[in-house]
């Protein structure tokens, strides 16, 4: 403003002078005047121009003001947001302080509730399974009574994913007379065994074991045998033994069937007489006394080498309730302390289900021994056992679907000219699926005088 | 000597009626009629590639394995009887006494477990 009035005066005064020249000058020309008057011309041009120039300038610095103006503004902002943030920073801050105070506080006051666990992975378990008879038995001759015949309890526990310690009593109630008044509880430990899971085809089995010469042993416990007695046969056989052994199951197709293997080395056999003349006598065979443990407390097999046997099976179901299974066992071993005779015996076993009402099976076996005394003897006997669950005729009468017929047939002869022959018939009442009453009657035909018929009636129960 | 053969064809009898019984009352109802077989005339097999190749055999179930394994010597214990740990313990006693195949026994585990309810 102050630049355009300053050219503004000075156009004036040339302005001016050029109207109103001073008289002491000298006269100027056309051509000065008109150049004089192109060169006012030309300032007065430049100062135009210049004036826009200032002017575009102003408003150039004008706008810049207001930028700056703008920028100051926003940093303000930006100012108060980032003070707010760290006020709202501190506020939090302070909270988790407090929180962890109070967390703290509260768990020195009440311990954390344990979360229970998922009861399908614990790694241990202890169980307690087993049956229970009691029983009236009537021996032909002989008074009828009542008898505890049997408690077994079986013991489990596991102890992780592979390892399963079990173990099974037989608590027996024994009149002491003649002999003495009062009765005698005797215990016996049926067997007692570590199985050890190598893998899905190999389990190691060590202890105590029942061993799989045939399958009574291992699958016909009190409750499971439809009959209160054992077959007569089955005296030929141990039906445990103390060593160890490796068994397991080969899966064959997709459709349940399995081949299955046992092998196994046990003390075996012994004679339980003293050692010396007369020990391996026949009538000291002892199948199941030669524990390692002696009775005057020292450890020793009574003979010299252990017994080996071994069972190969074939399991074939058609379809649920339809399955037939064949196994072939055996054991042999050296029996009196000198070592000079062996005890060998061989079973064939089967079983066959026909639908869910009808069962039958059964044992051949063959045992053979050579004695000091009667040289070779040759033992042997078979027994074999059907099932039908009434169930089967789908008749509608009380009581009629819980009840099943049964009937047994064995022989059996010691080799020592003893030989007994027995018909069993019965039924078998099923009171639940784990209570069971059985009764059953029994010709025995028998060059044994102490061999008669009886009638026994049990009341069983399975845990 | 009478008495016994007596026994032992009674025995032997009744086994065989059973027998008989039960399959008669699985076969009771497949057969059909005679007269009504006559009169369907048969239709001809058509051949196709399906006809030639054989159906993968169908693998069993928990509860089909239990059915077959299960009721072989003792009667059927039902899964609400014991806990899923309990059973746990029970089936490892039972795949050694019994000597199951460990697969299968896996999936019996698995059937008993999953319908124990605790």
């Amino acid at each position: 403003m102050k630049t355009r009035l300053v050219f503004g005066l000075a156009a004036a005064g040339c302005a001016l002078a050029v109207a109103f020249p001073p008289r002491a000058a000298a006269d100027i020309s056309d051509d000065q005047f008109n150049e004089l008057k192109k060169l006012v011309i030309q300032q007065g041009k430049k100062t135009e121009e210049q004036d826009k120039r200032i002017e575009q300038l102003e408003k150039s610095h004008s706008q810049d003001q207001k930028a700056l103006e703008e920028d100051q503004k926003v940093h303000e902002q930006d100012q108060q947001k980032i003070q707010q943030l760290e006020q709202q920073l501190r506020a939090t801050q302070q909270t988790v302080t407090n929180t962890e105070q109070k967390v703290t506080a509260a768990a020195l006051l009440q311990p954390v509730p344990r979360v229970p666990i998922d009861e399908a992975t614990v790694n241990h378990n202890f169980s307690i399974l087993g049956d229970a008879e009691f029983q009236y038995a009537k021996t032909s001759g002989q008074h009828g009574a009542f008898l505890f015949a049997d408690f077994a309890p079986i013991f489990l526990y596991r102890g992780g994913e592979n390892v399963l310690f079990e173990a099974g009593f037989d608590f027996i109630l024994q009149n002491n007379a003649p002999a003495s008044p009062g009765e005698t509880t005797t215990v016996n430990l049926s067997f007692a065994q570590l199985d050890y899971l190598f893998n899905d085809y190999v389990t190691l089995v060590a202890g105590n074991m029942l061993l799989p010469l045939g399958t009574y042993s291992e699958r016909s416990a009190g409750w499971l045998n439809k009959f209160p007695d054992t077959p007569l046969a089955r005296s030929l056989v141990p039906s445990n033994g103390v060593g160890a052994q490796l068994r397991g199951a080969v899966p064959v197709g997709e459709a349940g069937k399995s081949i299955t293997y046992s092998v196994y080395g046990v003390n075996g056999p012994s004679s339980s007489a003293p050692d010396g003349p007369g020990n391996g006598n026949a009538g000291n065979l002892d199948l199941g006394g030669n524990v390692g443990l002696k009775s005057d407390n020292t450890v020793a097999n009574l003979h010299g080498h252990p017994s080996g046997g071994a069972r190969v099976g074939y399991f074939f179901p058609y379809k649920p309730h339809y399955d037939f299974e064949l196994g072939l066992s055996g054991q042999s071993g050296e029996w009196d302390n000198a070592g000079t005779h062996l005890w060998s015996a061989g079973i064939l076993d089967a079983s066959l289900h026909l639908g869910a009402s009808f069962e039958a099976k059964g044992e051949y076996i063959k045992s053979y021994y050579g004695s000091d005394d009667l040289g070779n003897i040759r033992a042997g006997g078979w027994w074999v056992q059907a099932g039908y669950k009434l169930a089967g005729l789908n008749l509608e009468l009380p009581g009629i679907n819980n009840l099943e017929l049964v009937g047994r047939y064995d022989f059996d002869r010691d080799g020592l000219g003893t030989r007994t022959r027995r018909y069993s018939l019965g039924g078998v009442y099923y009171l639940s699926n784990t209570l069971l009453f059985e009764a059953a009657y029994e010709f025995l035909h028998s060059n044994d005088p102490t061999q008669q018929n009886q009638l026994i009636l049990q009341l069983s129960y399975g845990f | 000597m009478r008495i016994r053969l007596r026994i032992t064809t009674l025995i032997a009898t009744a086994a065989v009626l059973a027998s008989v019984a039960n399959l008669k009352s699985q076969d009771a109802g497949t057969n059909a009629p005679a007269s009504k077989k006559a009169e369907q005339p048969e239709k001809p097999k058509k051949e196709s590639a399906d006809t030639k190749v054989k159906p993968a055999p169908k693998k069993l179930t928990g509860a089909e394995l239990y059915s077959i394994h299960c009721n072989r010597c003792h009667p059927e214990r039902y899964p609400t009887e014991r806990t899923a740990a309990q059973w746990k313990t029970i089936l490892l006693h039972m795949r050694v006494r019994a000597n199951l195949p460990a697969g299968q026994a896996r999936m019996i585990l698995k059937y008993l477990q999953e319908n124990s309810g605790r």
